[in-house]
């Protein structure tokens, strides 16, 4: 387990070294620049190409990128030219945004599917079963800008209940203010992720459902959603862990449209900013670490399975 | 000269296809069925382009103008939303007859919001670090100001020779007064004589002004004024009818009926000095002949755009209504596919083949509208759309283009009509003379005039051709009172805006 440990973070840390190359050379192929961007169209050729020199945007390629990674592993993960502000400190301010976001549309989206996807397994062919089916694959086809439109223009525009967009200046000081915030964008994710889990939930339920050990319990005289329930389930969550380090992700990528649609101050909305003002040592930062947090959901994920599945211990 | 407030007015722009073409001249603000004020009351207002940095000094982009200037900070003079020129920390001043000497009285009592008094010194010492600061953004608008002094409350300006348009710079960030030796963060903070202070900023969503009650004139109306940065149109459309905006700038004329529906809105139209500009690279290619440049305008049908549009007026030349030295040029290059068609032959350009460089951020009408009246004389246009910093790039920078389209929001920037070296890639000698000739008279008449001579020349040359004179869109809360109409991208002055307590 050890070495299996040892070899997944070799292969974490080289994952990271060749996203951070890849970041770095993928963004130099833009079109336009910072100090354009800074300087407006009133500027003339002169001053921009001051301003490129003040930033140190005329220096090589393989300086730039040394210079990056050499304050990386320092623990500085640069600073916005654009705004003067640290994108650490960027970066944590919008996380307390996206983070509680993405965990809350998880949690909900777990909500509806675990339970969901158990029942439409155990009761395919039946009414209930393909009920709940067809609807989730309709779900799962929605827009997510769409489903979050209808729903703030139920909870919001309509019933008042939620706010419609915006996240509170107080922030988590007002922890009420910020959830009621939260809750229709996290709704919005649950719903359309948790269609998506449903069906896997679904699938992996009818695999367990034929295999020996639950035919050999039900033969060992529980009924057939007994032995489901005490010996498939479990396997049914481990393979749900699995595709929940896909789902972070695809969360990550789907804050971006969340955010906007929601007006709310997140890492989404704040990538999206940057990337249009060409403020590239601050995307650099924010993707790298977004890679990162991926990664290493990714090895967390890996190490858990190995660690509760015999069946994978066995087999090293 | 426009900045990224384009993005703003691409917004405005979004304001389609709704029959509302009254927008000639300014109009008044929005009726207001509110009660009595509440002076305690916050007022949230929508603007879409967040400004990066709070530098006054450095930063290009209205979206800074538009907040901080005669809220946060403040010059000698300012202007009002229909671009008259008034006092504002100066309560007066006067010109002598050469052009050549101005003097201002500097209002006593003034005192920045950390409570630092203002003295002429600070006026004399903003002035010249702004004249003499390259980066300093509008720097060059001052280089022709030789001296910059004061004795007591009075400060004289003297220059090398008269500048028509040096009030109205001052008017502008080049005017902007700061405290001499100032420690203040610019980029996150700010220090002005203005009837706001800078209470709160949070990045990506909102900024917040608190009233200054050391403020030397009138008391701001409301207690704060909070800016809603909300890109999304849709997303400011269900905040407002959600209760959580009063005042929705950019709005898409489109919702009319929808925001109105329930009595807690009405829409405000006013005018804009933004200008779409089809811009025409004439450096080589069949745009350099002048024919092909005039059958391109004369094959567009700009009443159509407009209407598609749903607000603003048809431009025909280089300066809208709200600008000195307009005149309606129509008759330069009026609509007429026929003419547009012969002109084409005429110049041998029957089967020519356009690309049109337009940012992603305006609404795709304007695109398909023009590669079907341009398709319709036979010239074939593919659309180039691109992110800002590409066109930045590609056409501001590098010129590597056919056609552009971009919303050019600024007030007063005939200059670059005047300037060879702009992405316009328009050269007249002529053209530069008088508006060296302008910029040198001694009085407003003459400068307008030789303005309008200019422009015209402009149009006649078919130097672009410009698809309308925006407007200025806002759906206000019948709550709210005092919200200006005119020219909301460039300039929003809040001190009026307050809403009532019912």
């Amino acid at each position: 387990m050890i070495r299996y440990a040892l070899t997944r973070l070799a292969l974490l840390i080289v994952g990271l070294a060749v996203a951070s190359a890849i970041i770095f050379l993928a963004l130099r192929v833009l079109p336009g620049d910072i100090a354009q961007m800074i300087a407006g169209t009133q500027s003339t050729p002169e001053q921009v190409a001051a301003l490129r020199d003040r930033l140190g945007l005329d220096q090589p390629l393989l300086a730039q990128y040394l210079e990056w990674i050499g304050g990386v592993l320092r623990g500085d993960l640069g600073t916005s030219l654009v705004t003067g502000t640290p994108v650490a400190s960027e970066l944590w301010q919008k996380a307390q945004v996206t983070v509680p976001l993405g965990a809350l549309g998880l949690l909900i989206a777990l909500a509806v599917a675990g339970p969901l996807g158990v029942v439409s397994a155990l009761r395919r062919g039946r009414a209930g079963g393909t009920a709940i089916g067809v609807t989730a694959q309709a779900l799962a086809a929605v827009p997510t800008v769409w489903a979050g439109m209808m729903l703030v223009v139920v909870f919001a525009v309509w019933l008042g209940w939620l706010p419609a967009q915006g996240f509170p200046r107080a922030g988590w000081s007002d922890p009420a203010a910020a959830f009621r915030s939260l809750l229709l964008p996290a709704l919005t994710i649950g719903v359309v992720e948790g269609a998506m889990l449903l069906r896997f939930v679904r699938s992996a339920t009818l695999q367990a459902v034929g295999q020996d050990y639950v035919r050999t319990a039900a033969a060992t005289g529980l009924t057939r959603t007994k032995a489901l329930i005490r010996h498939g389930l479990p396997n049914v969550g481990l393979s749900v862990v699995s595709v929940l380090g896909l789902q972070i992700a695809g969360i990550i990528v789907g804050a971006v449209v969340i955010e906007q649609l929601f007006a709310l101050p997140g890492i989404g909305r704040m990538l999206v900013e940057d990337v249009g003002r060409r403020d590239l040592p601050k995307v650099q930062g924010e993707l790298l670490a977004l890679t990162g947090f991926v990664l290493i959901i990714g090895f967390v994920v890996d190490l858990v399975h190995r660690a509760i599945d015999p069946r994978q211990r066995e087999s090293s | 000269m426009f900045r990224r407030t384009s993005l703003a007015a691409a917004a405005l722009l979004a304001a389609a296809a709704l029959t509302l073409t009254a927008c000639a001249g300014p109009s008044s603000p929005v009726a207001s069925t509110a009660g009595p004020a509440d002076p305690d009351a916050t007022v949230s207002v929508r603007l879409v382009l967040e400004p990066t940095n709070l530098d006054i000094r450095e930063t290009s982009g209205a979206a800074l103008d538009q907040i901080l200037i005669d809220n946060v900070y403040q010059g000698l003079v300012s202007r009002t939303p229909q671009q008259e020129i008034v006092p504002a920390l100066a309560s007066d001043w006067t010109v002598s007859d050469d052009g050549l000497t101005y003097q201002f009285t500097l209002r006593d009592g003034v005192t920045f919001h950390d409570g630092q008094e203002l003295t002429a010194q600070d006026v004399v010492w903003s002035l010249t670090q702004h004249r003499d600061t390259a980066s300093w953004i509008d720097a060059s608008t001052l280089a022709g100001v030789t001296g910059i002094t004061a004795d007591g409350q009075t400060i004289t300006l003297t220059l090398a020779g008269p500048d028509s348009q040096l009030l109205w710079n001052l008017t502008g960030r080049a005017g902007v007064v700061l405290k001499e030796g100032d420690t203040v963060d610019y980029k996150t903070a700010a220090n002005g004589t203005g009837p706001f202070t800078l209470d709160n900023w949070t990045q990506g969503a909102s900024i917040t002004l608190a009233r200054s009650d050391s403020y030397w004139g009138e008391p701001a109306a409301a207690a704060e004024v909070a800016f809603e940065y909300i890109p999304d149109n849709q997303a400011a459309l269900n905040a407002a009818q959600a209760g959580e905006l009063d005042v929705v700038t950019g709005f898409d004329a489109n919702l009319k009926d929808q925001i109105e529906a329930n009595g807690d809105f009405a829409l405000s139209i006013g005018a804009s000095t933004d200008k779409g500009t089809l811009a025409f690279n004439q450096t080589s290619g069949p745009l350099a002949d002048k024919r092909v440049r005039q059958a391109i305008r004369q094959a567009i049908d700009h009443d159509a755009i407009v209407e598609a549009l749903g607000a603003g007026e048809t431009l025909y030349g280089p300066i809208p209504s709200l600008d000195p030295g307009y005149e309606d040029l129509s008759d330069v290059a009026p609509y007429d596919p026929d003419a547009a068609t012969q002109l084409l032959a005429d110049a041998g350009a029957e089967d020519t083949e356009l690309t049109l460089t337009i940012p992603n951020f305006y609404p795709t009408t304007i695109a398909q509208l023009l590669v079907s009246d341009l398709n319709a004389v036979g010239v074939t246009l593919t659309v180039n759309s691109v992110d800002f910093s590409t066109w930045l790039q590609d056409v501001y920078t590098n010129r590597d283009f056919d056609l552009s389209f971009v919303l050019h929001t600024e007030a007063r920037d005939f200059q670059n009509w005047a300037n060879p070296e702009y992405y316009f890639t328009y050269a007249n000698p002529e053209v530069t003379d008088l508006y060296a000739q302008s910029r040198a008279a001694t009085s407003d008449d003459e400068a307008d005039s030789l303005l309008a001579e200019a422009a015209r020349i402009v149009s006649e040359d078919a130097a672009a051709d410009w698809l309308y004179n925006g407007a200025s869109v806002a759906a206000v809360s019948t709550q709210v009172s005092g919200m200006p109409a005119d020219n909301l991208n460039e300039r929003l002055n809040v001190a009026e805006l307050s809403k009532s307590a019912g």
